[in-house]
């Protein structure tokens, strides 16, 4: 096939260029009408060889969650330090 | 629709956190009694401050027992007082600023606190604050007022309460003198 591409590319590359039609569209009807495509090579499918099928809840994503109450253990602290350390804790401030 | 267990967790969470950041700041303005500086110092004509009954003759007075007025006019660059005599006051008191600019806009800051204000030519800022320690804290323009806001500084002293009833007859009888 590559090699075939590319002697008939070369041959016809002056043509194409002069009706811009190209040899690609002929190419893909000539490989359609052959054979079938394997199934792998279509965009969106894959092996559809279910391995465990678990439900909606038995996903834990263990990661995500440490994550998140890390974030907020950070932010939690960050607001104690800001407010009641940086703020309050500044001698004088304005009571009326 | 169906949401995950781990999902509303933080979802709970995330709530619990924006409730408690309402609670500290209700807690900052009811437990703490921290207040904001409103309009409530009024307005006053910034051409004439020269002859107002108080910034006329900005300084401090005594309005009750432990509780003093601080009147200061902010000017390019000065505080008055503040600037070239500090501004006195004694410890364990209450003081209550009336600050307010002569020509444009100042900042009266209390460097290192909470106390801090812009001074709007036309409008009072008027604060309270509670002073408990001896000591001297520094003041600064936090507006970029001209070309010397650079210098604009000044002190405020907080007196041993004997030093200052002392430097406080003193200052009356000079004025009635």
């Amino acid at each position: 096939m590559a090699v075939d591409s590319t002697a008939e590319g070369s041959a016809a590359s002056p043509a194409l260029r002069a009706d811009g039609s190209g040899g690609v569209p002929a190419d893909a009807a000539t490989q359609n009408s052959s054979s079938e495509p394997p199934v792998d090579s279509i965009v969106g499918t894959a092996d559809d060889g279910i391995v465990r099928q678990i439900d909606h809840d038995d996903f834990d994503p263990v990661g995500t969650l440490v994550l998140v109450l890390i974030y907020m253990v950070i932010l939690l602290s960050m607001w104690v330090f800001m407010y009641f350390i940086e703020f309050l804790g500044r001698g004088l401030t304005v009571v009326g | 629709m169906e949401i995950h267990a781990y999902e509303k967790l933080w979802l709970a969470l995330a709530l619990v956190l924006i409730v408690g950041f309402i609670g500290t700041i209700t807690y900052g303005a009811a437990g703490a009694g921290i207040d904001m500086i409103d309009d409530k110092g009024g307005t006053v004509d910034p051409t004439t401050l020269d002859d107002h009954p108080k910034f006329g003759d900005p300084g401090i007075e005594k309005t009750g027992e432990n509780q003093y007025d601080v009147y200061v006019v902010t000017r390019q660059f000065v505080f008055e007082p503040g600037t070239t005599q500090p501004i006195r006051v004694p410890e364990g008191s209450t003081v209550t600023f009336h600050v307010t600019a002569a020509d444009v806009i100042h900042g009266f800051e209390v460097v290192g606190t909470n106390a801090n204000t812009m001074a709007i030519p036309g409008q009072v800022a008027e604060f309270t604050v509670e002073f408990d320690e001896p000591g001297e804290y520094g003041l600064l323009c936090n507006e970029y007022c001209g070309s010397g806001h650079h210098v604009m500084e000044g002190k405020l002293v907080v007196m041993e309460q004997s030093e200052f009833d002392s430097w406080y007859e003193q200052q009356q009888q000079e004025e009635e003198n």
